[in-house]
């Protein structure tokens, strides 16, 4: 068995959770009760590596839900999936960590990592060959963020040789929550640097215009959520279906990762529809490998012109044929502007798995490692330098115990981190 | 593993599992939930997974501190089981904080002579002896040995560990006159034990002590003399090797 733990912390990491079970529900042909549809619905899946059976033939998400907030899991247990997650496996505590990464690393996250840790230690004991886990949040807020990082640090120290991945959901450049989120960034970002295996960086104004552009209609944080659960799903999907080629998450670690830290990804799923409206949408292979691959395509801000490719995945759903594959990656391939080392065929990691998300005969997925992701953190350690210097906000996170000392360390590591990517072009 | 502590692990675990669902819709069931978890976070010292035990009974800790009527003696006793598991994991800083702990919430709680609190100042002084603090050492052996005197009468075997544990503290410190008083003092109230509270394990200890006592006087016969006690009491022991550990789980409370 290769498990995987998801673990969805604060509330965009709970509102992505929303969207993700309820996809990966239906690929497994389950209800939202978490009972099989039908008894030959789940025969072709390895159901064992996003669920744990119990006695009476339910299956339960191997997924732990953590909120300092009680509004979004509240919604969860009292919307149609109130019977699916274990409550065993729910934390939530009251009061939340006010947008401050230092509460929700420090004061709120000290009072509760340790019931968290329990029950992750309570699942990991669920599994047979625990794989690794997967960590949904925002890095802007408060619990996400703060939380969010001291639950990687501790899952870390704890299980030191699992795989840890992360989706985590940036501050849009153009839209903004609240003045202090690129300090929560910038200090999330330094532990995902140093804790995590692999992250996929996703922005909300770029999760908002491929919505836009795709869905012609004004999106709603579901739409961009959908997404998120799309590209989840498919990661993982080539673990939980058959396929010729399978892919896990090491082998997209080992993949994606030409040097120690440069494990920042950003992802592109494809094609793009709106949740119920998929139909059976039956694109070409050829069109399908283009828009998995276009740019605009990507969920986050990224600089494309500036930059080179250092790694990149796809791993293509459904109904594709392994000649059509093959044929037309080798033309995207050489498209690619890609690190000048780089093998001129190589770089390009290739799943195939057999079933596509519900509502489509296919899909494709890009995961790439692009240089030009140091757009992003420059962005954040601007905004960081120019309310750090005049000493603004920075009294919250002192009273919190996070000295400056420790923001300015944060912020050089991330500035190193884009530098590192900058060089390796 | 132990098949048994497995299947008590595992049990145990179940329990914490099915308790924490009864906790979250009913909050009264938190004093419960605490109680689960100490009883799996002792098990999980025991197979040795001290960072799992760590995480319980901190957790144990957080959710005690939530219950709408805080009781000072749960309190207490969970920094005392927190402290304890440090100091077997060997982190002694840790230890002697949360025994401090313990000792502040029982001050403020005015719950001083009472045994648990005794054995806390005994087990807090260990600590001190082990950092070598040796006056915060001696003030706590002092201050467990007046409460063990209350609670347990001043002829008692916890006041004669006390007394002993004293004098290897004064004994280590060079300080051979008073260590051999306190030696001495156990000695007498050790001979006099009745049957069933009679430890040769502990009796024929004291005799070693004091004869590591008598012979850095310069008094080579008395010292031979308590060794070759300390010998014969051993070999009557027909080759009985009390538990190492023992010694130290005497003076944990385990009915907490």
């Amino acid at each position: 068995m290769r498990e995987i733990l998801s673990i969805h912390v604060g509330q965009c990491g709970n509102q992505i959770a929303d969207r993700f079970w309820r996809l990966v529900l239906r690929e497994h042909g389950l209800t939202e009760q978490g009972t099989p549809k039908d008894s030959s619905a789940a025969n072709n899946a390895n159901m064992e590596v996003f669920f744990h059976k119990i006695r009476d033939g339910k299956y339960i998400p191997r997924a732990v839900l953590v909120d300092l907030e009680p509004g979004v899991i509240a919604r969860i247990e009292s919307g149609e999936m109130s019977q699916l997650f274990d409550e065993s496996s729910i934390v939530r505590k009251i009061p939340g960590a006010a947008n401050n990464w230092a509460r929700g690393y420090n004061v709120e996250g000290e009072r509760v990592i340790d019931q968290v840790m329990n029950v992750i230690d309570n699942a990991v004991e669920k599994t047979k060959g625990l794989q690794g886990f997967l960590l949904t949040h925002s890095i802007g807020g408060g619990s996400g963020s703060g939380l969010g990082s001291l639950i990687l640090e501790r899952l870390r120290q704890a299980y030191p040789k699992k795989r840890i991945f992360t989706f985590s959901v940036a501050p849009s450049p153009v839209i903004s929550d609240s003045a202090v989120e690129p300090y929560n960034a910038i200090l999330t970002l330094q532990r995902i640097l140093d804790h995590a295996d692999g992250a996929v960086i996703l922005d909300n104004e770029a999760l908002f215009r491929i919505a836009k552009a795709k869905l012609h209609r004004s999106p709603n944080y579901m739409d961009l959520n959908h997404i998120v659960a799309l590209i989840m799903s498919s990661v993982t999907a080539s673990l939980r279906f058959p396929g010729k080629l399978n892919t896990d998450l090491s082998e997209f670690v080992t993949n994606l990762v030409p040097f120690p830290g440069n494990h920042f990804f950003t992802a592109s799923f494809a094609p793009m529809r709106a949740p119920g409206q998929e139909g059976q949408v039956r694109s070409n292979f050829p069109d399908l490998a283009r828009e998995t691959f276009a740019q605009d395509n990507f969920t986050a801000a990224i600089d494309w012109q500036q930059g080179v490719y250092l790694a990149a995945s796809a791993l293509f759903r459904g109904d594709v044929k392994q000649k059509e594959v093959d044929e037309n990656m080798a033309t995207i391939r050489k498209g690619l502007n890609f690190a000048s080392y780089m093998p001129s065929a190589g770089g390009l990691k290739i799943g195939v798995a057999e079933t596509a998300p519900e509502g489509f005969a296919s899909s494709g997925l890009a995961l790439v490692n692009h240089t030009g992701i140091a757009a992003v953190f420059e962005r954040l350690v601007t905004q960081f330098d120019i309310m750090f210097d005049n000493h603004a906000y920075t009294h919250w996170y002192e009273a919190a115990g996070v000295s400056r000392e420790m923001m300015a360390n944060a912020r050089d590591s991330i500035a190193n981190l884009a530098r590192s990517y900058r060089d390796a072009s | 593993m132990d098949p048994n502590l497995e299947r008590q692990l595992f049990s145990a675990s179940r329990s914490v599992e099915e308790v924490r669902r009864l906790a979250y819709r009913e909050p009264s069931r938190l004093g419960q939930l605490v109680e689960q978890i100490s009883v799996l976070a002792d098990l999980r010292q025991k197979e040795g997974d001290f960072r799992k035990a760590e995480s319980l009974y901190r957790e144990a800790l957080f959710r005690a501190q939530e219950l709408k009527k805080p009781d000072p003696d749960l309190l207490c006793g969970i920094h005392s089981l927190l402290a304890h598991l440090y100091d077997r994991w060997g982190r002694m800083d840790k230890a002697a904080e949360y025994y401090e702990k313990a000792l502040k919430i029982a001050d403020d709680a005015a719950l001083e002579d009472n045994d648990k609190v005794a054995t806390i100042k005994n087990n807090l002084a260990m600590i001190f002896k082990g950092l070598r603090d040796y006056k915060k050492a001696e003030k706590y052996y002092q201050e467990a040995l007046d409460s063990f005197r209350v609670t347990d009468g001043s002829e008692s075997p916890r006041v004669a560990s006390v007394l002993n544990n004293l004098g290897v503290l004064y004994y280590t410190n060079m300080d051979v006159e008073r260590a051999q008083q306190m030696h001495e003092r156990a000695l007498g109230i050790r001979q006099n034990l009745g049957q069933d509270q009679m430890d040769p394990a502990d009796l024929s200890q004291t005799y070693i002590n004091l004869g590591a006592v008598y012979k850095a006087t310069g008094d080579f016969q008395k010292a031979e003399a308590c060794v070759d006690r300390a010998k014969r009491i051993r070999s009557g022991m027909n080759g009985f090797h009390a538990n190492p550990r023992r010694a130290a789980a005497l003076l944990i409370d385990k009915t907490l």
